[in-house]
């Protein structure tokens, strides 16, 4: 690292609007009363994608701010990815939080805060950044799980996330202690530049510090054995938190964990190489199984989200430029997926009030247009052709077993398998069980437009993956320089 | 500095806060109530940061990186347990109880 420090605080220009718009939002709430609070979902979206447009600037611009945080092709894709998202989430909550939560300017406001530690946690290239970039994310989404007052299960969720997560924070930093007292260094780049001197004297340090890294890092991104928090987290959110949980949360710790491991890991692969292999496994063969007895759709998507964990993570073990690039191939295509299917779910949820799987029944009459797009959402999470899962989850498996993994991509592959009973339940419960009541019902246009939008994506990114592929490939290319 | 440096070695700074971690996980396992799992983790955040401190009193005092991340692990640790206790406390205003194995509407 030079001595001259670059503080160009346009580097940074995004996240400070991001800032600013939350600080708008809370404003409007607190001293505009007579602002129509209807509104707050629909300014929110809109600052978000003026703000996206903005961070395109730096499309093929490659700086740092002061060897922290690092403005490149992948800092630049995620943060389209995550003010996509979360733009895609708060118009999402309009009608759901207008008739179920109180305060929406907070709520509005802390989903744009968490925005910007999850840019952060791609974009940072020292530990300490990273960590409290981590924090940003975690504080917001404990606030927001826990945000319901009308519904019970929403504090138990949020306590156990908290709880979980605060023990999960306390593993990690107690690990990174370890890393920095065997490198000398928060640094990436000077962590890989110590390790690749050799790790004699210090190989102890370095394991504690790697599975304890591994540990806390696991719990943020649910990777079994330390998933426990996570179906009672998503059950327990109000339903977009949900929807937001398992879309940004997940793909932050997974940037976070990919710019780690490629920028400061490298050099000590042999020692970490097999503790993802390892987790990555049972986290696709636990997920997968328990998925099958969930009888709650926000718990099925829970479990069927910590099965694409372990797919995720089996990428991680075999990190090579082509699997770092297919890790964000796929997990551009489950998010958008994943959306899709929540937004469904929403919309139901909001004109029946029913989470449960049996409380499907008769979708396809009742509202045709959701149980199509929901119907396609599933399969494509379960990784059936012409649909995104499929050629995203091919290019993932193909990479992982190029790199000799090819055990890992087989458990894969027939977990994949046994995924597709349990997406059949529900598409069985909305397509051929009677509607409980009859009667066509009114979805708001803003859904259904939302929905058919995301499931254009999901088609888009099934039929012609070269393109996203390409932008994944250009995103990850420097992680390997 | 210098002369704590030389008169004691760095092992026992660390088995200290190996120490001071592994009491915090035990309590975190063990314990039952929500208010006393939050200060077992921040048993926990504090072995991190005697680690933090030592590590860069005996690898590279010219440089204050470990003393840094030291500070910003007490502030977060403060926000952390003020977040978790407002949580708490709505729990508690809503069940009477800060027992975490009371709390168990959600199964499985």
């Amino acid at each position: 690292m030079s001595n001259e420090l670059n503080l160009d605080y346009s580097l940074l220009t995004p996240e400070f609007c991001l800032g600013g718009l939350a600080a708008l939002i809370l404003a409007l709430d607190l001293f505009a009363p007579r602002f129509r609070k209807e509104w707050l979902p629909y300014l929110t979206a809109a600052g978000l994608v003026a703000i996206l447009v903005l961070s395109l600037g730096w499309v093929n611009k490659e700086s740092d701010f002061a060897g922290l945080i690092f403005i490149d092709n992948y800092t630049t894709f995620f943060r389209v990815f995550f003010i996509a998202s979360t733009a895609v989430v708060a118009l999402a909550s309009a009608h759901y939080v207008q008739a179920r939560l109180s305060n929406p300017g907070e709520y509005y406001a802390l989903l744009v805060l968490s925005t910007i530690g999850a840019i952060y946690m791609a974009a940072s290239r020292e530990l300490l950044t990273a960590y409290i970039s981590l924090e940003l994310l975690s504080f917001c989404l404990y606030v927001l799980v826990s945000f319901s007052t009308s519904d019970r299960r929403s504090h138990e969720g949020g306590l156990k996330y908290m709880l979980l997560g605060a023990f999960a924070s306390a593993l990690l930093l107690y690990g990174i202690s370890f890393i920095y007292g065997s490198s000398g260094s928060t640094f990436y780049d000077e962590i890989a530049a110590a390790y690749a001197g050799g790790t004699d004297g210090f190989e102890l340090g370095l394991l504690m510090g790697l599975v304890l890294v591994l540990a806390g890092l696991g719990f943020k991104v649910a990777a079994v054995p330390f998933h426990m928090w996570t179906p009672d987290a998503y059950e327990g959110a109000p339903l977009p938190i949900t929807a937001y949980l398992s879309a940004t949360s997940k793909a932050a710790g997974f940037a976070l964990l990919l710019r780690l491991f490629s920028g400061a890991f490298m050099p000590v692969r042999d020692d970490w190489q097999w503790m993802i292999a390892a987790l990555a496994a049972i986290t696709m063969v636990v997920g997968n199984l328990v998925a099958l007895q969930q009888s709650n759709i926000k718990r099925l998507l829970a479990y069927s989200s910590i099965g694409q964990v372990g797919y995720m993570l089996m990428a991680l073990a075999a990190l090579s430029s082509a699997s770092a690039s297919a890790l964000l191939l796929h997990l551009s295509g489950y998010v958008i997926t994943n959306l899709a299917a929540f937004i469904c779910i929403i919309a139901w949820y909001n004109l029946t009030d029913k989470e449960e799987i049996r409380g499907f029944r008769g979708m396809a009459e009742r509202a045709p247009l959701l149980a199509a797009v929901l119907a396609a959402a599933l399969f494509s999470l379960s990784g059936m052709p012409l649909f995104a899962g499929f050629f995203t989850k091919f290019i993932l498996f193909q990479a992982v077993a190029s790199e000799g993994f090819l055990w890992l991509a087989v458990i894969a592959v027939t977990m994949s398998f046994v995924s597709i009973y349990y997406y059949l339940m529900v598409i069985k419960e909305m397509y051929i069980s009677e509607p409980e009541e009859p009667g066509r019902l009114q979805v708001p246009v803003l859904l259904s437009g939302l929905a058919v939008a995301l499931v254009a994506g999901v088609f888009y990114v099934g039929i012609y993956p070269r393109h996203l592929l390409e932008v994944a490939e250009e995103a990850t290319k420097l992680l390997f320089a | 500095m210098e002369a704590v440096t030389q008169q004691i070695p760095l092992e026992h700074f660390l088995v200290l806060s190996a120490i001071l971690f592994s009491l915090g996980v035990y309590g975190v396992l063990t314990r039952r109530n929500a208010v006393l799992i939050l200060m077992s983790i921040e048993l926990m955040l504090n072995a991190a940061s005697v680690n933090m401190v030592a590590f860069a009193a005996y690898t590279s005092p010219e440089q204050f990186i470990g003393i840094i991340f030291a500070i910003f692990i007490i502030t977060i640790a403060a926000a952390e347990a003020g977040l978790a206790l407002a949580i708490i406390l709505r729990i508690f205003r809503y069940r009477k109880t800060a027992n975490v194995d009371e709390i168990d509407e959600l199964k499985w």
